[in-house]
């Protein structure tokens, strides 16, 4: 059975992320530290599961991206994936789900993938629409926001049951091949070992370039971005922390909270 | 070439969903800012006669009531062929649906069967020279980005609790137009729905929430959250939704759209940083402070007060100028 793993490079969570000079999108050289996106090594991990499970089960792994990309396909290597694929972009900028979801189906069309495995959305650009749209161009059966899973003994269906909201579980049968998107929470993500590190390290990337030098479809761009506006009073506190620890106390006591 | 602006309605149990409602709002402003016209509602469902004369008096819009045998149980699949058929025909300039575990699994895929742009989590429309846009947030709430569409079809997906529903004038009532389908699924089959069992009777009845996000760092620093909360009568220790993946804390203590929605009168939220799914479920809070070292952490825009600080020293610092003070100094 042969799975394919759909993953993304993302900014380190704590990193401030500034504006460019033209107002129309983020500072991406100011970002220095990448890591991979967080539901995104739960995918990896519920693959490596089913690996385990079942026999002779082969899961490539593939990320869309500008070079720096590599890095998470080598640490998804490293976490116990067999080869990686990186589509290439030239620019660092917006990128269409639309038109990555593409580009991911045409490398995956034909290669007779039974499941389709990526995180529920990214942490950077948080749309979770890659894997419905891939599904849809690929014209698989697809669930969002999986968090469990059991392939049929007879490899046809998978069980799956659907995180919504207050926690319920939307619970179906899929025919494969199917793509999935992994909620976080649905196994323990592993670490990268260091003989698979060294192994991704000397294994060539399978390395799909766009042909168009216009780059990936883009159905919607950004026309402007800013900072997000204040909800609140958003009283900043000031001072050393022994004099911010005063003031919090002084304003939860005069609010009666203590 | 239609012009118009469709909303899919979301119900749920032979309910319609107050989400719907706030998606007429959204569908309205567009409205406004476009000129198009008109605006019409579309409901899937198994039993979809009551349900769209409900929509049509209430929302006093046209209402195309799609019957499908099947639909018992939401399927992405059936929702986007469905829909994919009937509105090929129409070629509407805007789809709305609602940002939910539903509307999230289908809308992208519709998207692709129109040839659409899909935005997802629409907070605003915003006209940038003229274009109409719409605000969603990128980067874990650090920035709000203007997207623009630029195929004649958009489906957008509308972030809930943004858009005010508008109170029904009872002037009119919408027509209903009655669409049997045969259509079923053939790649997936709905088992239904399991609810969940987790207790949270802990955090709903607080007064008081201290929450601990990713920035705790390690599970160790729990003690810090739960000896903050013990200054405070009637509280609760609560967590983001990484901190109960990482087994930190239970479930049953998580605040979110997937976990809990609360609104107690203080919320403490330690190392949090702010993700869209967590400020749904906390927002409405009376009080919030945010303690997080990260300044630009998108939990401070929804903070009353914002104190940049690691909290494993704060915190400490903050029991020891409570001890030193003494309670009866209020």
């Amino acid at each position: 059975m042969r799975i394919l793993v759909c993953v993304k490079q993302v900014p380190e969570s704590e990193l401030p992320i500034l504006i460019d000079e033209s107002g129309e999108w983020i500072q991406g050289d100011a970002i220095t530290e990448f890591k991979m996106n967080r539901l995104d090594e739960y995918a990896l991990e519920e693959a490596l599961l089913i690996k385990e499970s079942i026999a002779s089960t082969r899961i490539d792994v593939i990320t869309v991206g500008p070079d720096r990309c590599d890095e998470v396909v080598r640490r998804a290597m490293g976490m116990g994936a067999d080869s990686g694929v990186h589509i290439r972009t030239v620019s660092d900028g917006y990128q269409s789900p639309y038109g990555v979801a593409a580009a991911i189906a045409n490398f995956a069309r034909g290669k007779k993938y039974t499941l389709i495995l990526t995180g529920a959305m990214s942490e950077d650009a948080m749309q979770g629409q890659v894997g419905p749209m891939l599904a849809a161009q690929l014209g698989f059966a697809w669930a969002t926001s999986v968090i469990f899973e059991k392939i049929a003994a007879d490899k046809k269906t998978i069980y799956v049951e659907r995180e919504i909201e207050s926690g319920h579980r939307d619970t179906l049968e899929l025919k494969l091949p199917a793509v999935i998107t992994i909620q976080s929470g649905i196994n323990s993500p592993r670490w990268p070992s260091l003989s698979n590190l060294l192994r991704a390290n000397s294994q060539e990337l399978a390395e799909v370039s766009i042909s168009d030098p216009a780059g990936l479809q883009q159905m919607e761009h950004p026309a402007a971005v800013g900072y997000p506006r204040k909800s609140r009073a958003g009283l900043v506190l000031t001072g050393s922390r022994t004099e911010k620890a005063a003031r919090l106390l002084t304003v939860l006591r005069e609010k009666s909270f203590l | 070439m239609g012009k118009d602006i469709v909303i899919i309605a979301e119900h749920a149990d032979g309910q319609i969903r107050p989400v719907t409602y706030e998606l007429v709002a959204f569908a309205k402003e567009l409205q406004r800012a476009t000129g198009t016209t008109p605006i019409r509602v579309i409901l899937l469902a198994d039993k979809v006669k009551g349900l769209a004369q409900e929509l049509a008096d209430s929302t006093e819009l046209d209402v195309t009531a799609m019957q499908l045998p099947e639909m018992a149980y939401y399927t992405g699949e059936l929702y986007t062929r469905v829909l994919a058929e009937h509105l090929a025909d129409l070629h509407p300039s805007f789809v709305c649906i609602a940002q939910t575990s539903q509307g999230s699994d289908y809308a992208p895929a519709l998207a692709v069967k129109l040839g659409a742009a899909c935005i997802s989590g629409v907070r605003e429309i915003k006209k940038h020279e003229g274009h109409i846009c719409f605000t969603r947030v990128l980067y874990n709430g650090k920035i709000m980005a203007r997207l623009k569409p630029t195929s004649p079809t958009a489906v957008l997906t509308v972030q809930p609790g943004i858009f005010k529903a508008d109170e029904n004038t009872g002037n009119r009532s919408g027509s209903v137009t009655l669409v049997a389908t045969s259509a079923r699924n053939r790649q997936s089959r709905s088992l239904g729905i399991k609810q969940a069992v987790t207790d949270t009777a802990d955090i709903d009845d607080a007064n008081v929430i201290v929450a601990a996000g990713n920035g705790i760092g390690q599970k160790e620093n729990l003690e810090f959250i739960q000896r903050l909360a013990a200054l405070f009568t009637k509280s609760a220790v609560a967590g983001s939704r990484i901190v109960c993946d990482m087994g930190w804390l239970g479930y049953q203590c998580q605040v979110g759209v997937t976990g809990t929605t609360v609104s107690p009168r203080l919320y403490i939220a330690c190392g949090i940083s702010g993700a869209v799914q967590h400020v749904m479920g906390m927002q409405s809070s009376e009080f919030i402070v945010a303690i997080n070292k990260d300044p630009f952490a998108a939990i401070f825009q929804v903070a009353d007060i914002c104190i940049v600080e690691d909290l494993t020293t704060f915190i400490p610092a903050f029991i020891q100028a409570y001890n030193e003070k003494g309670v009866q100094n209020g």
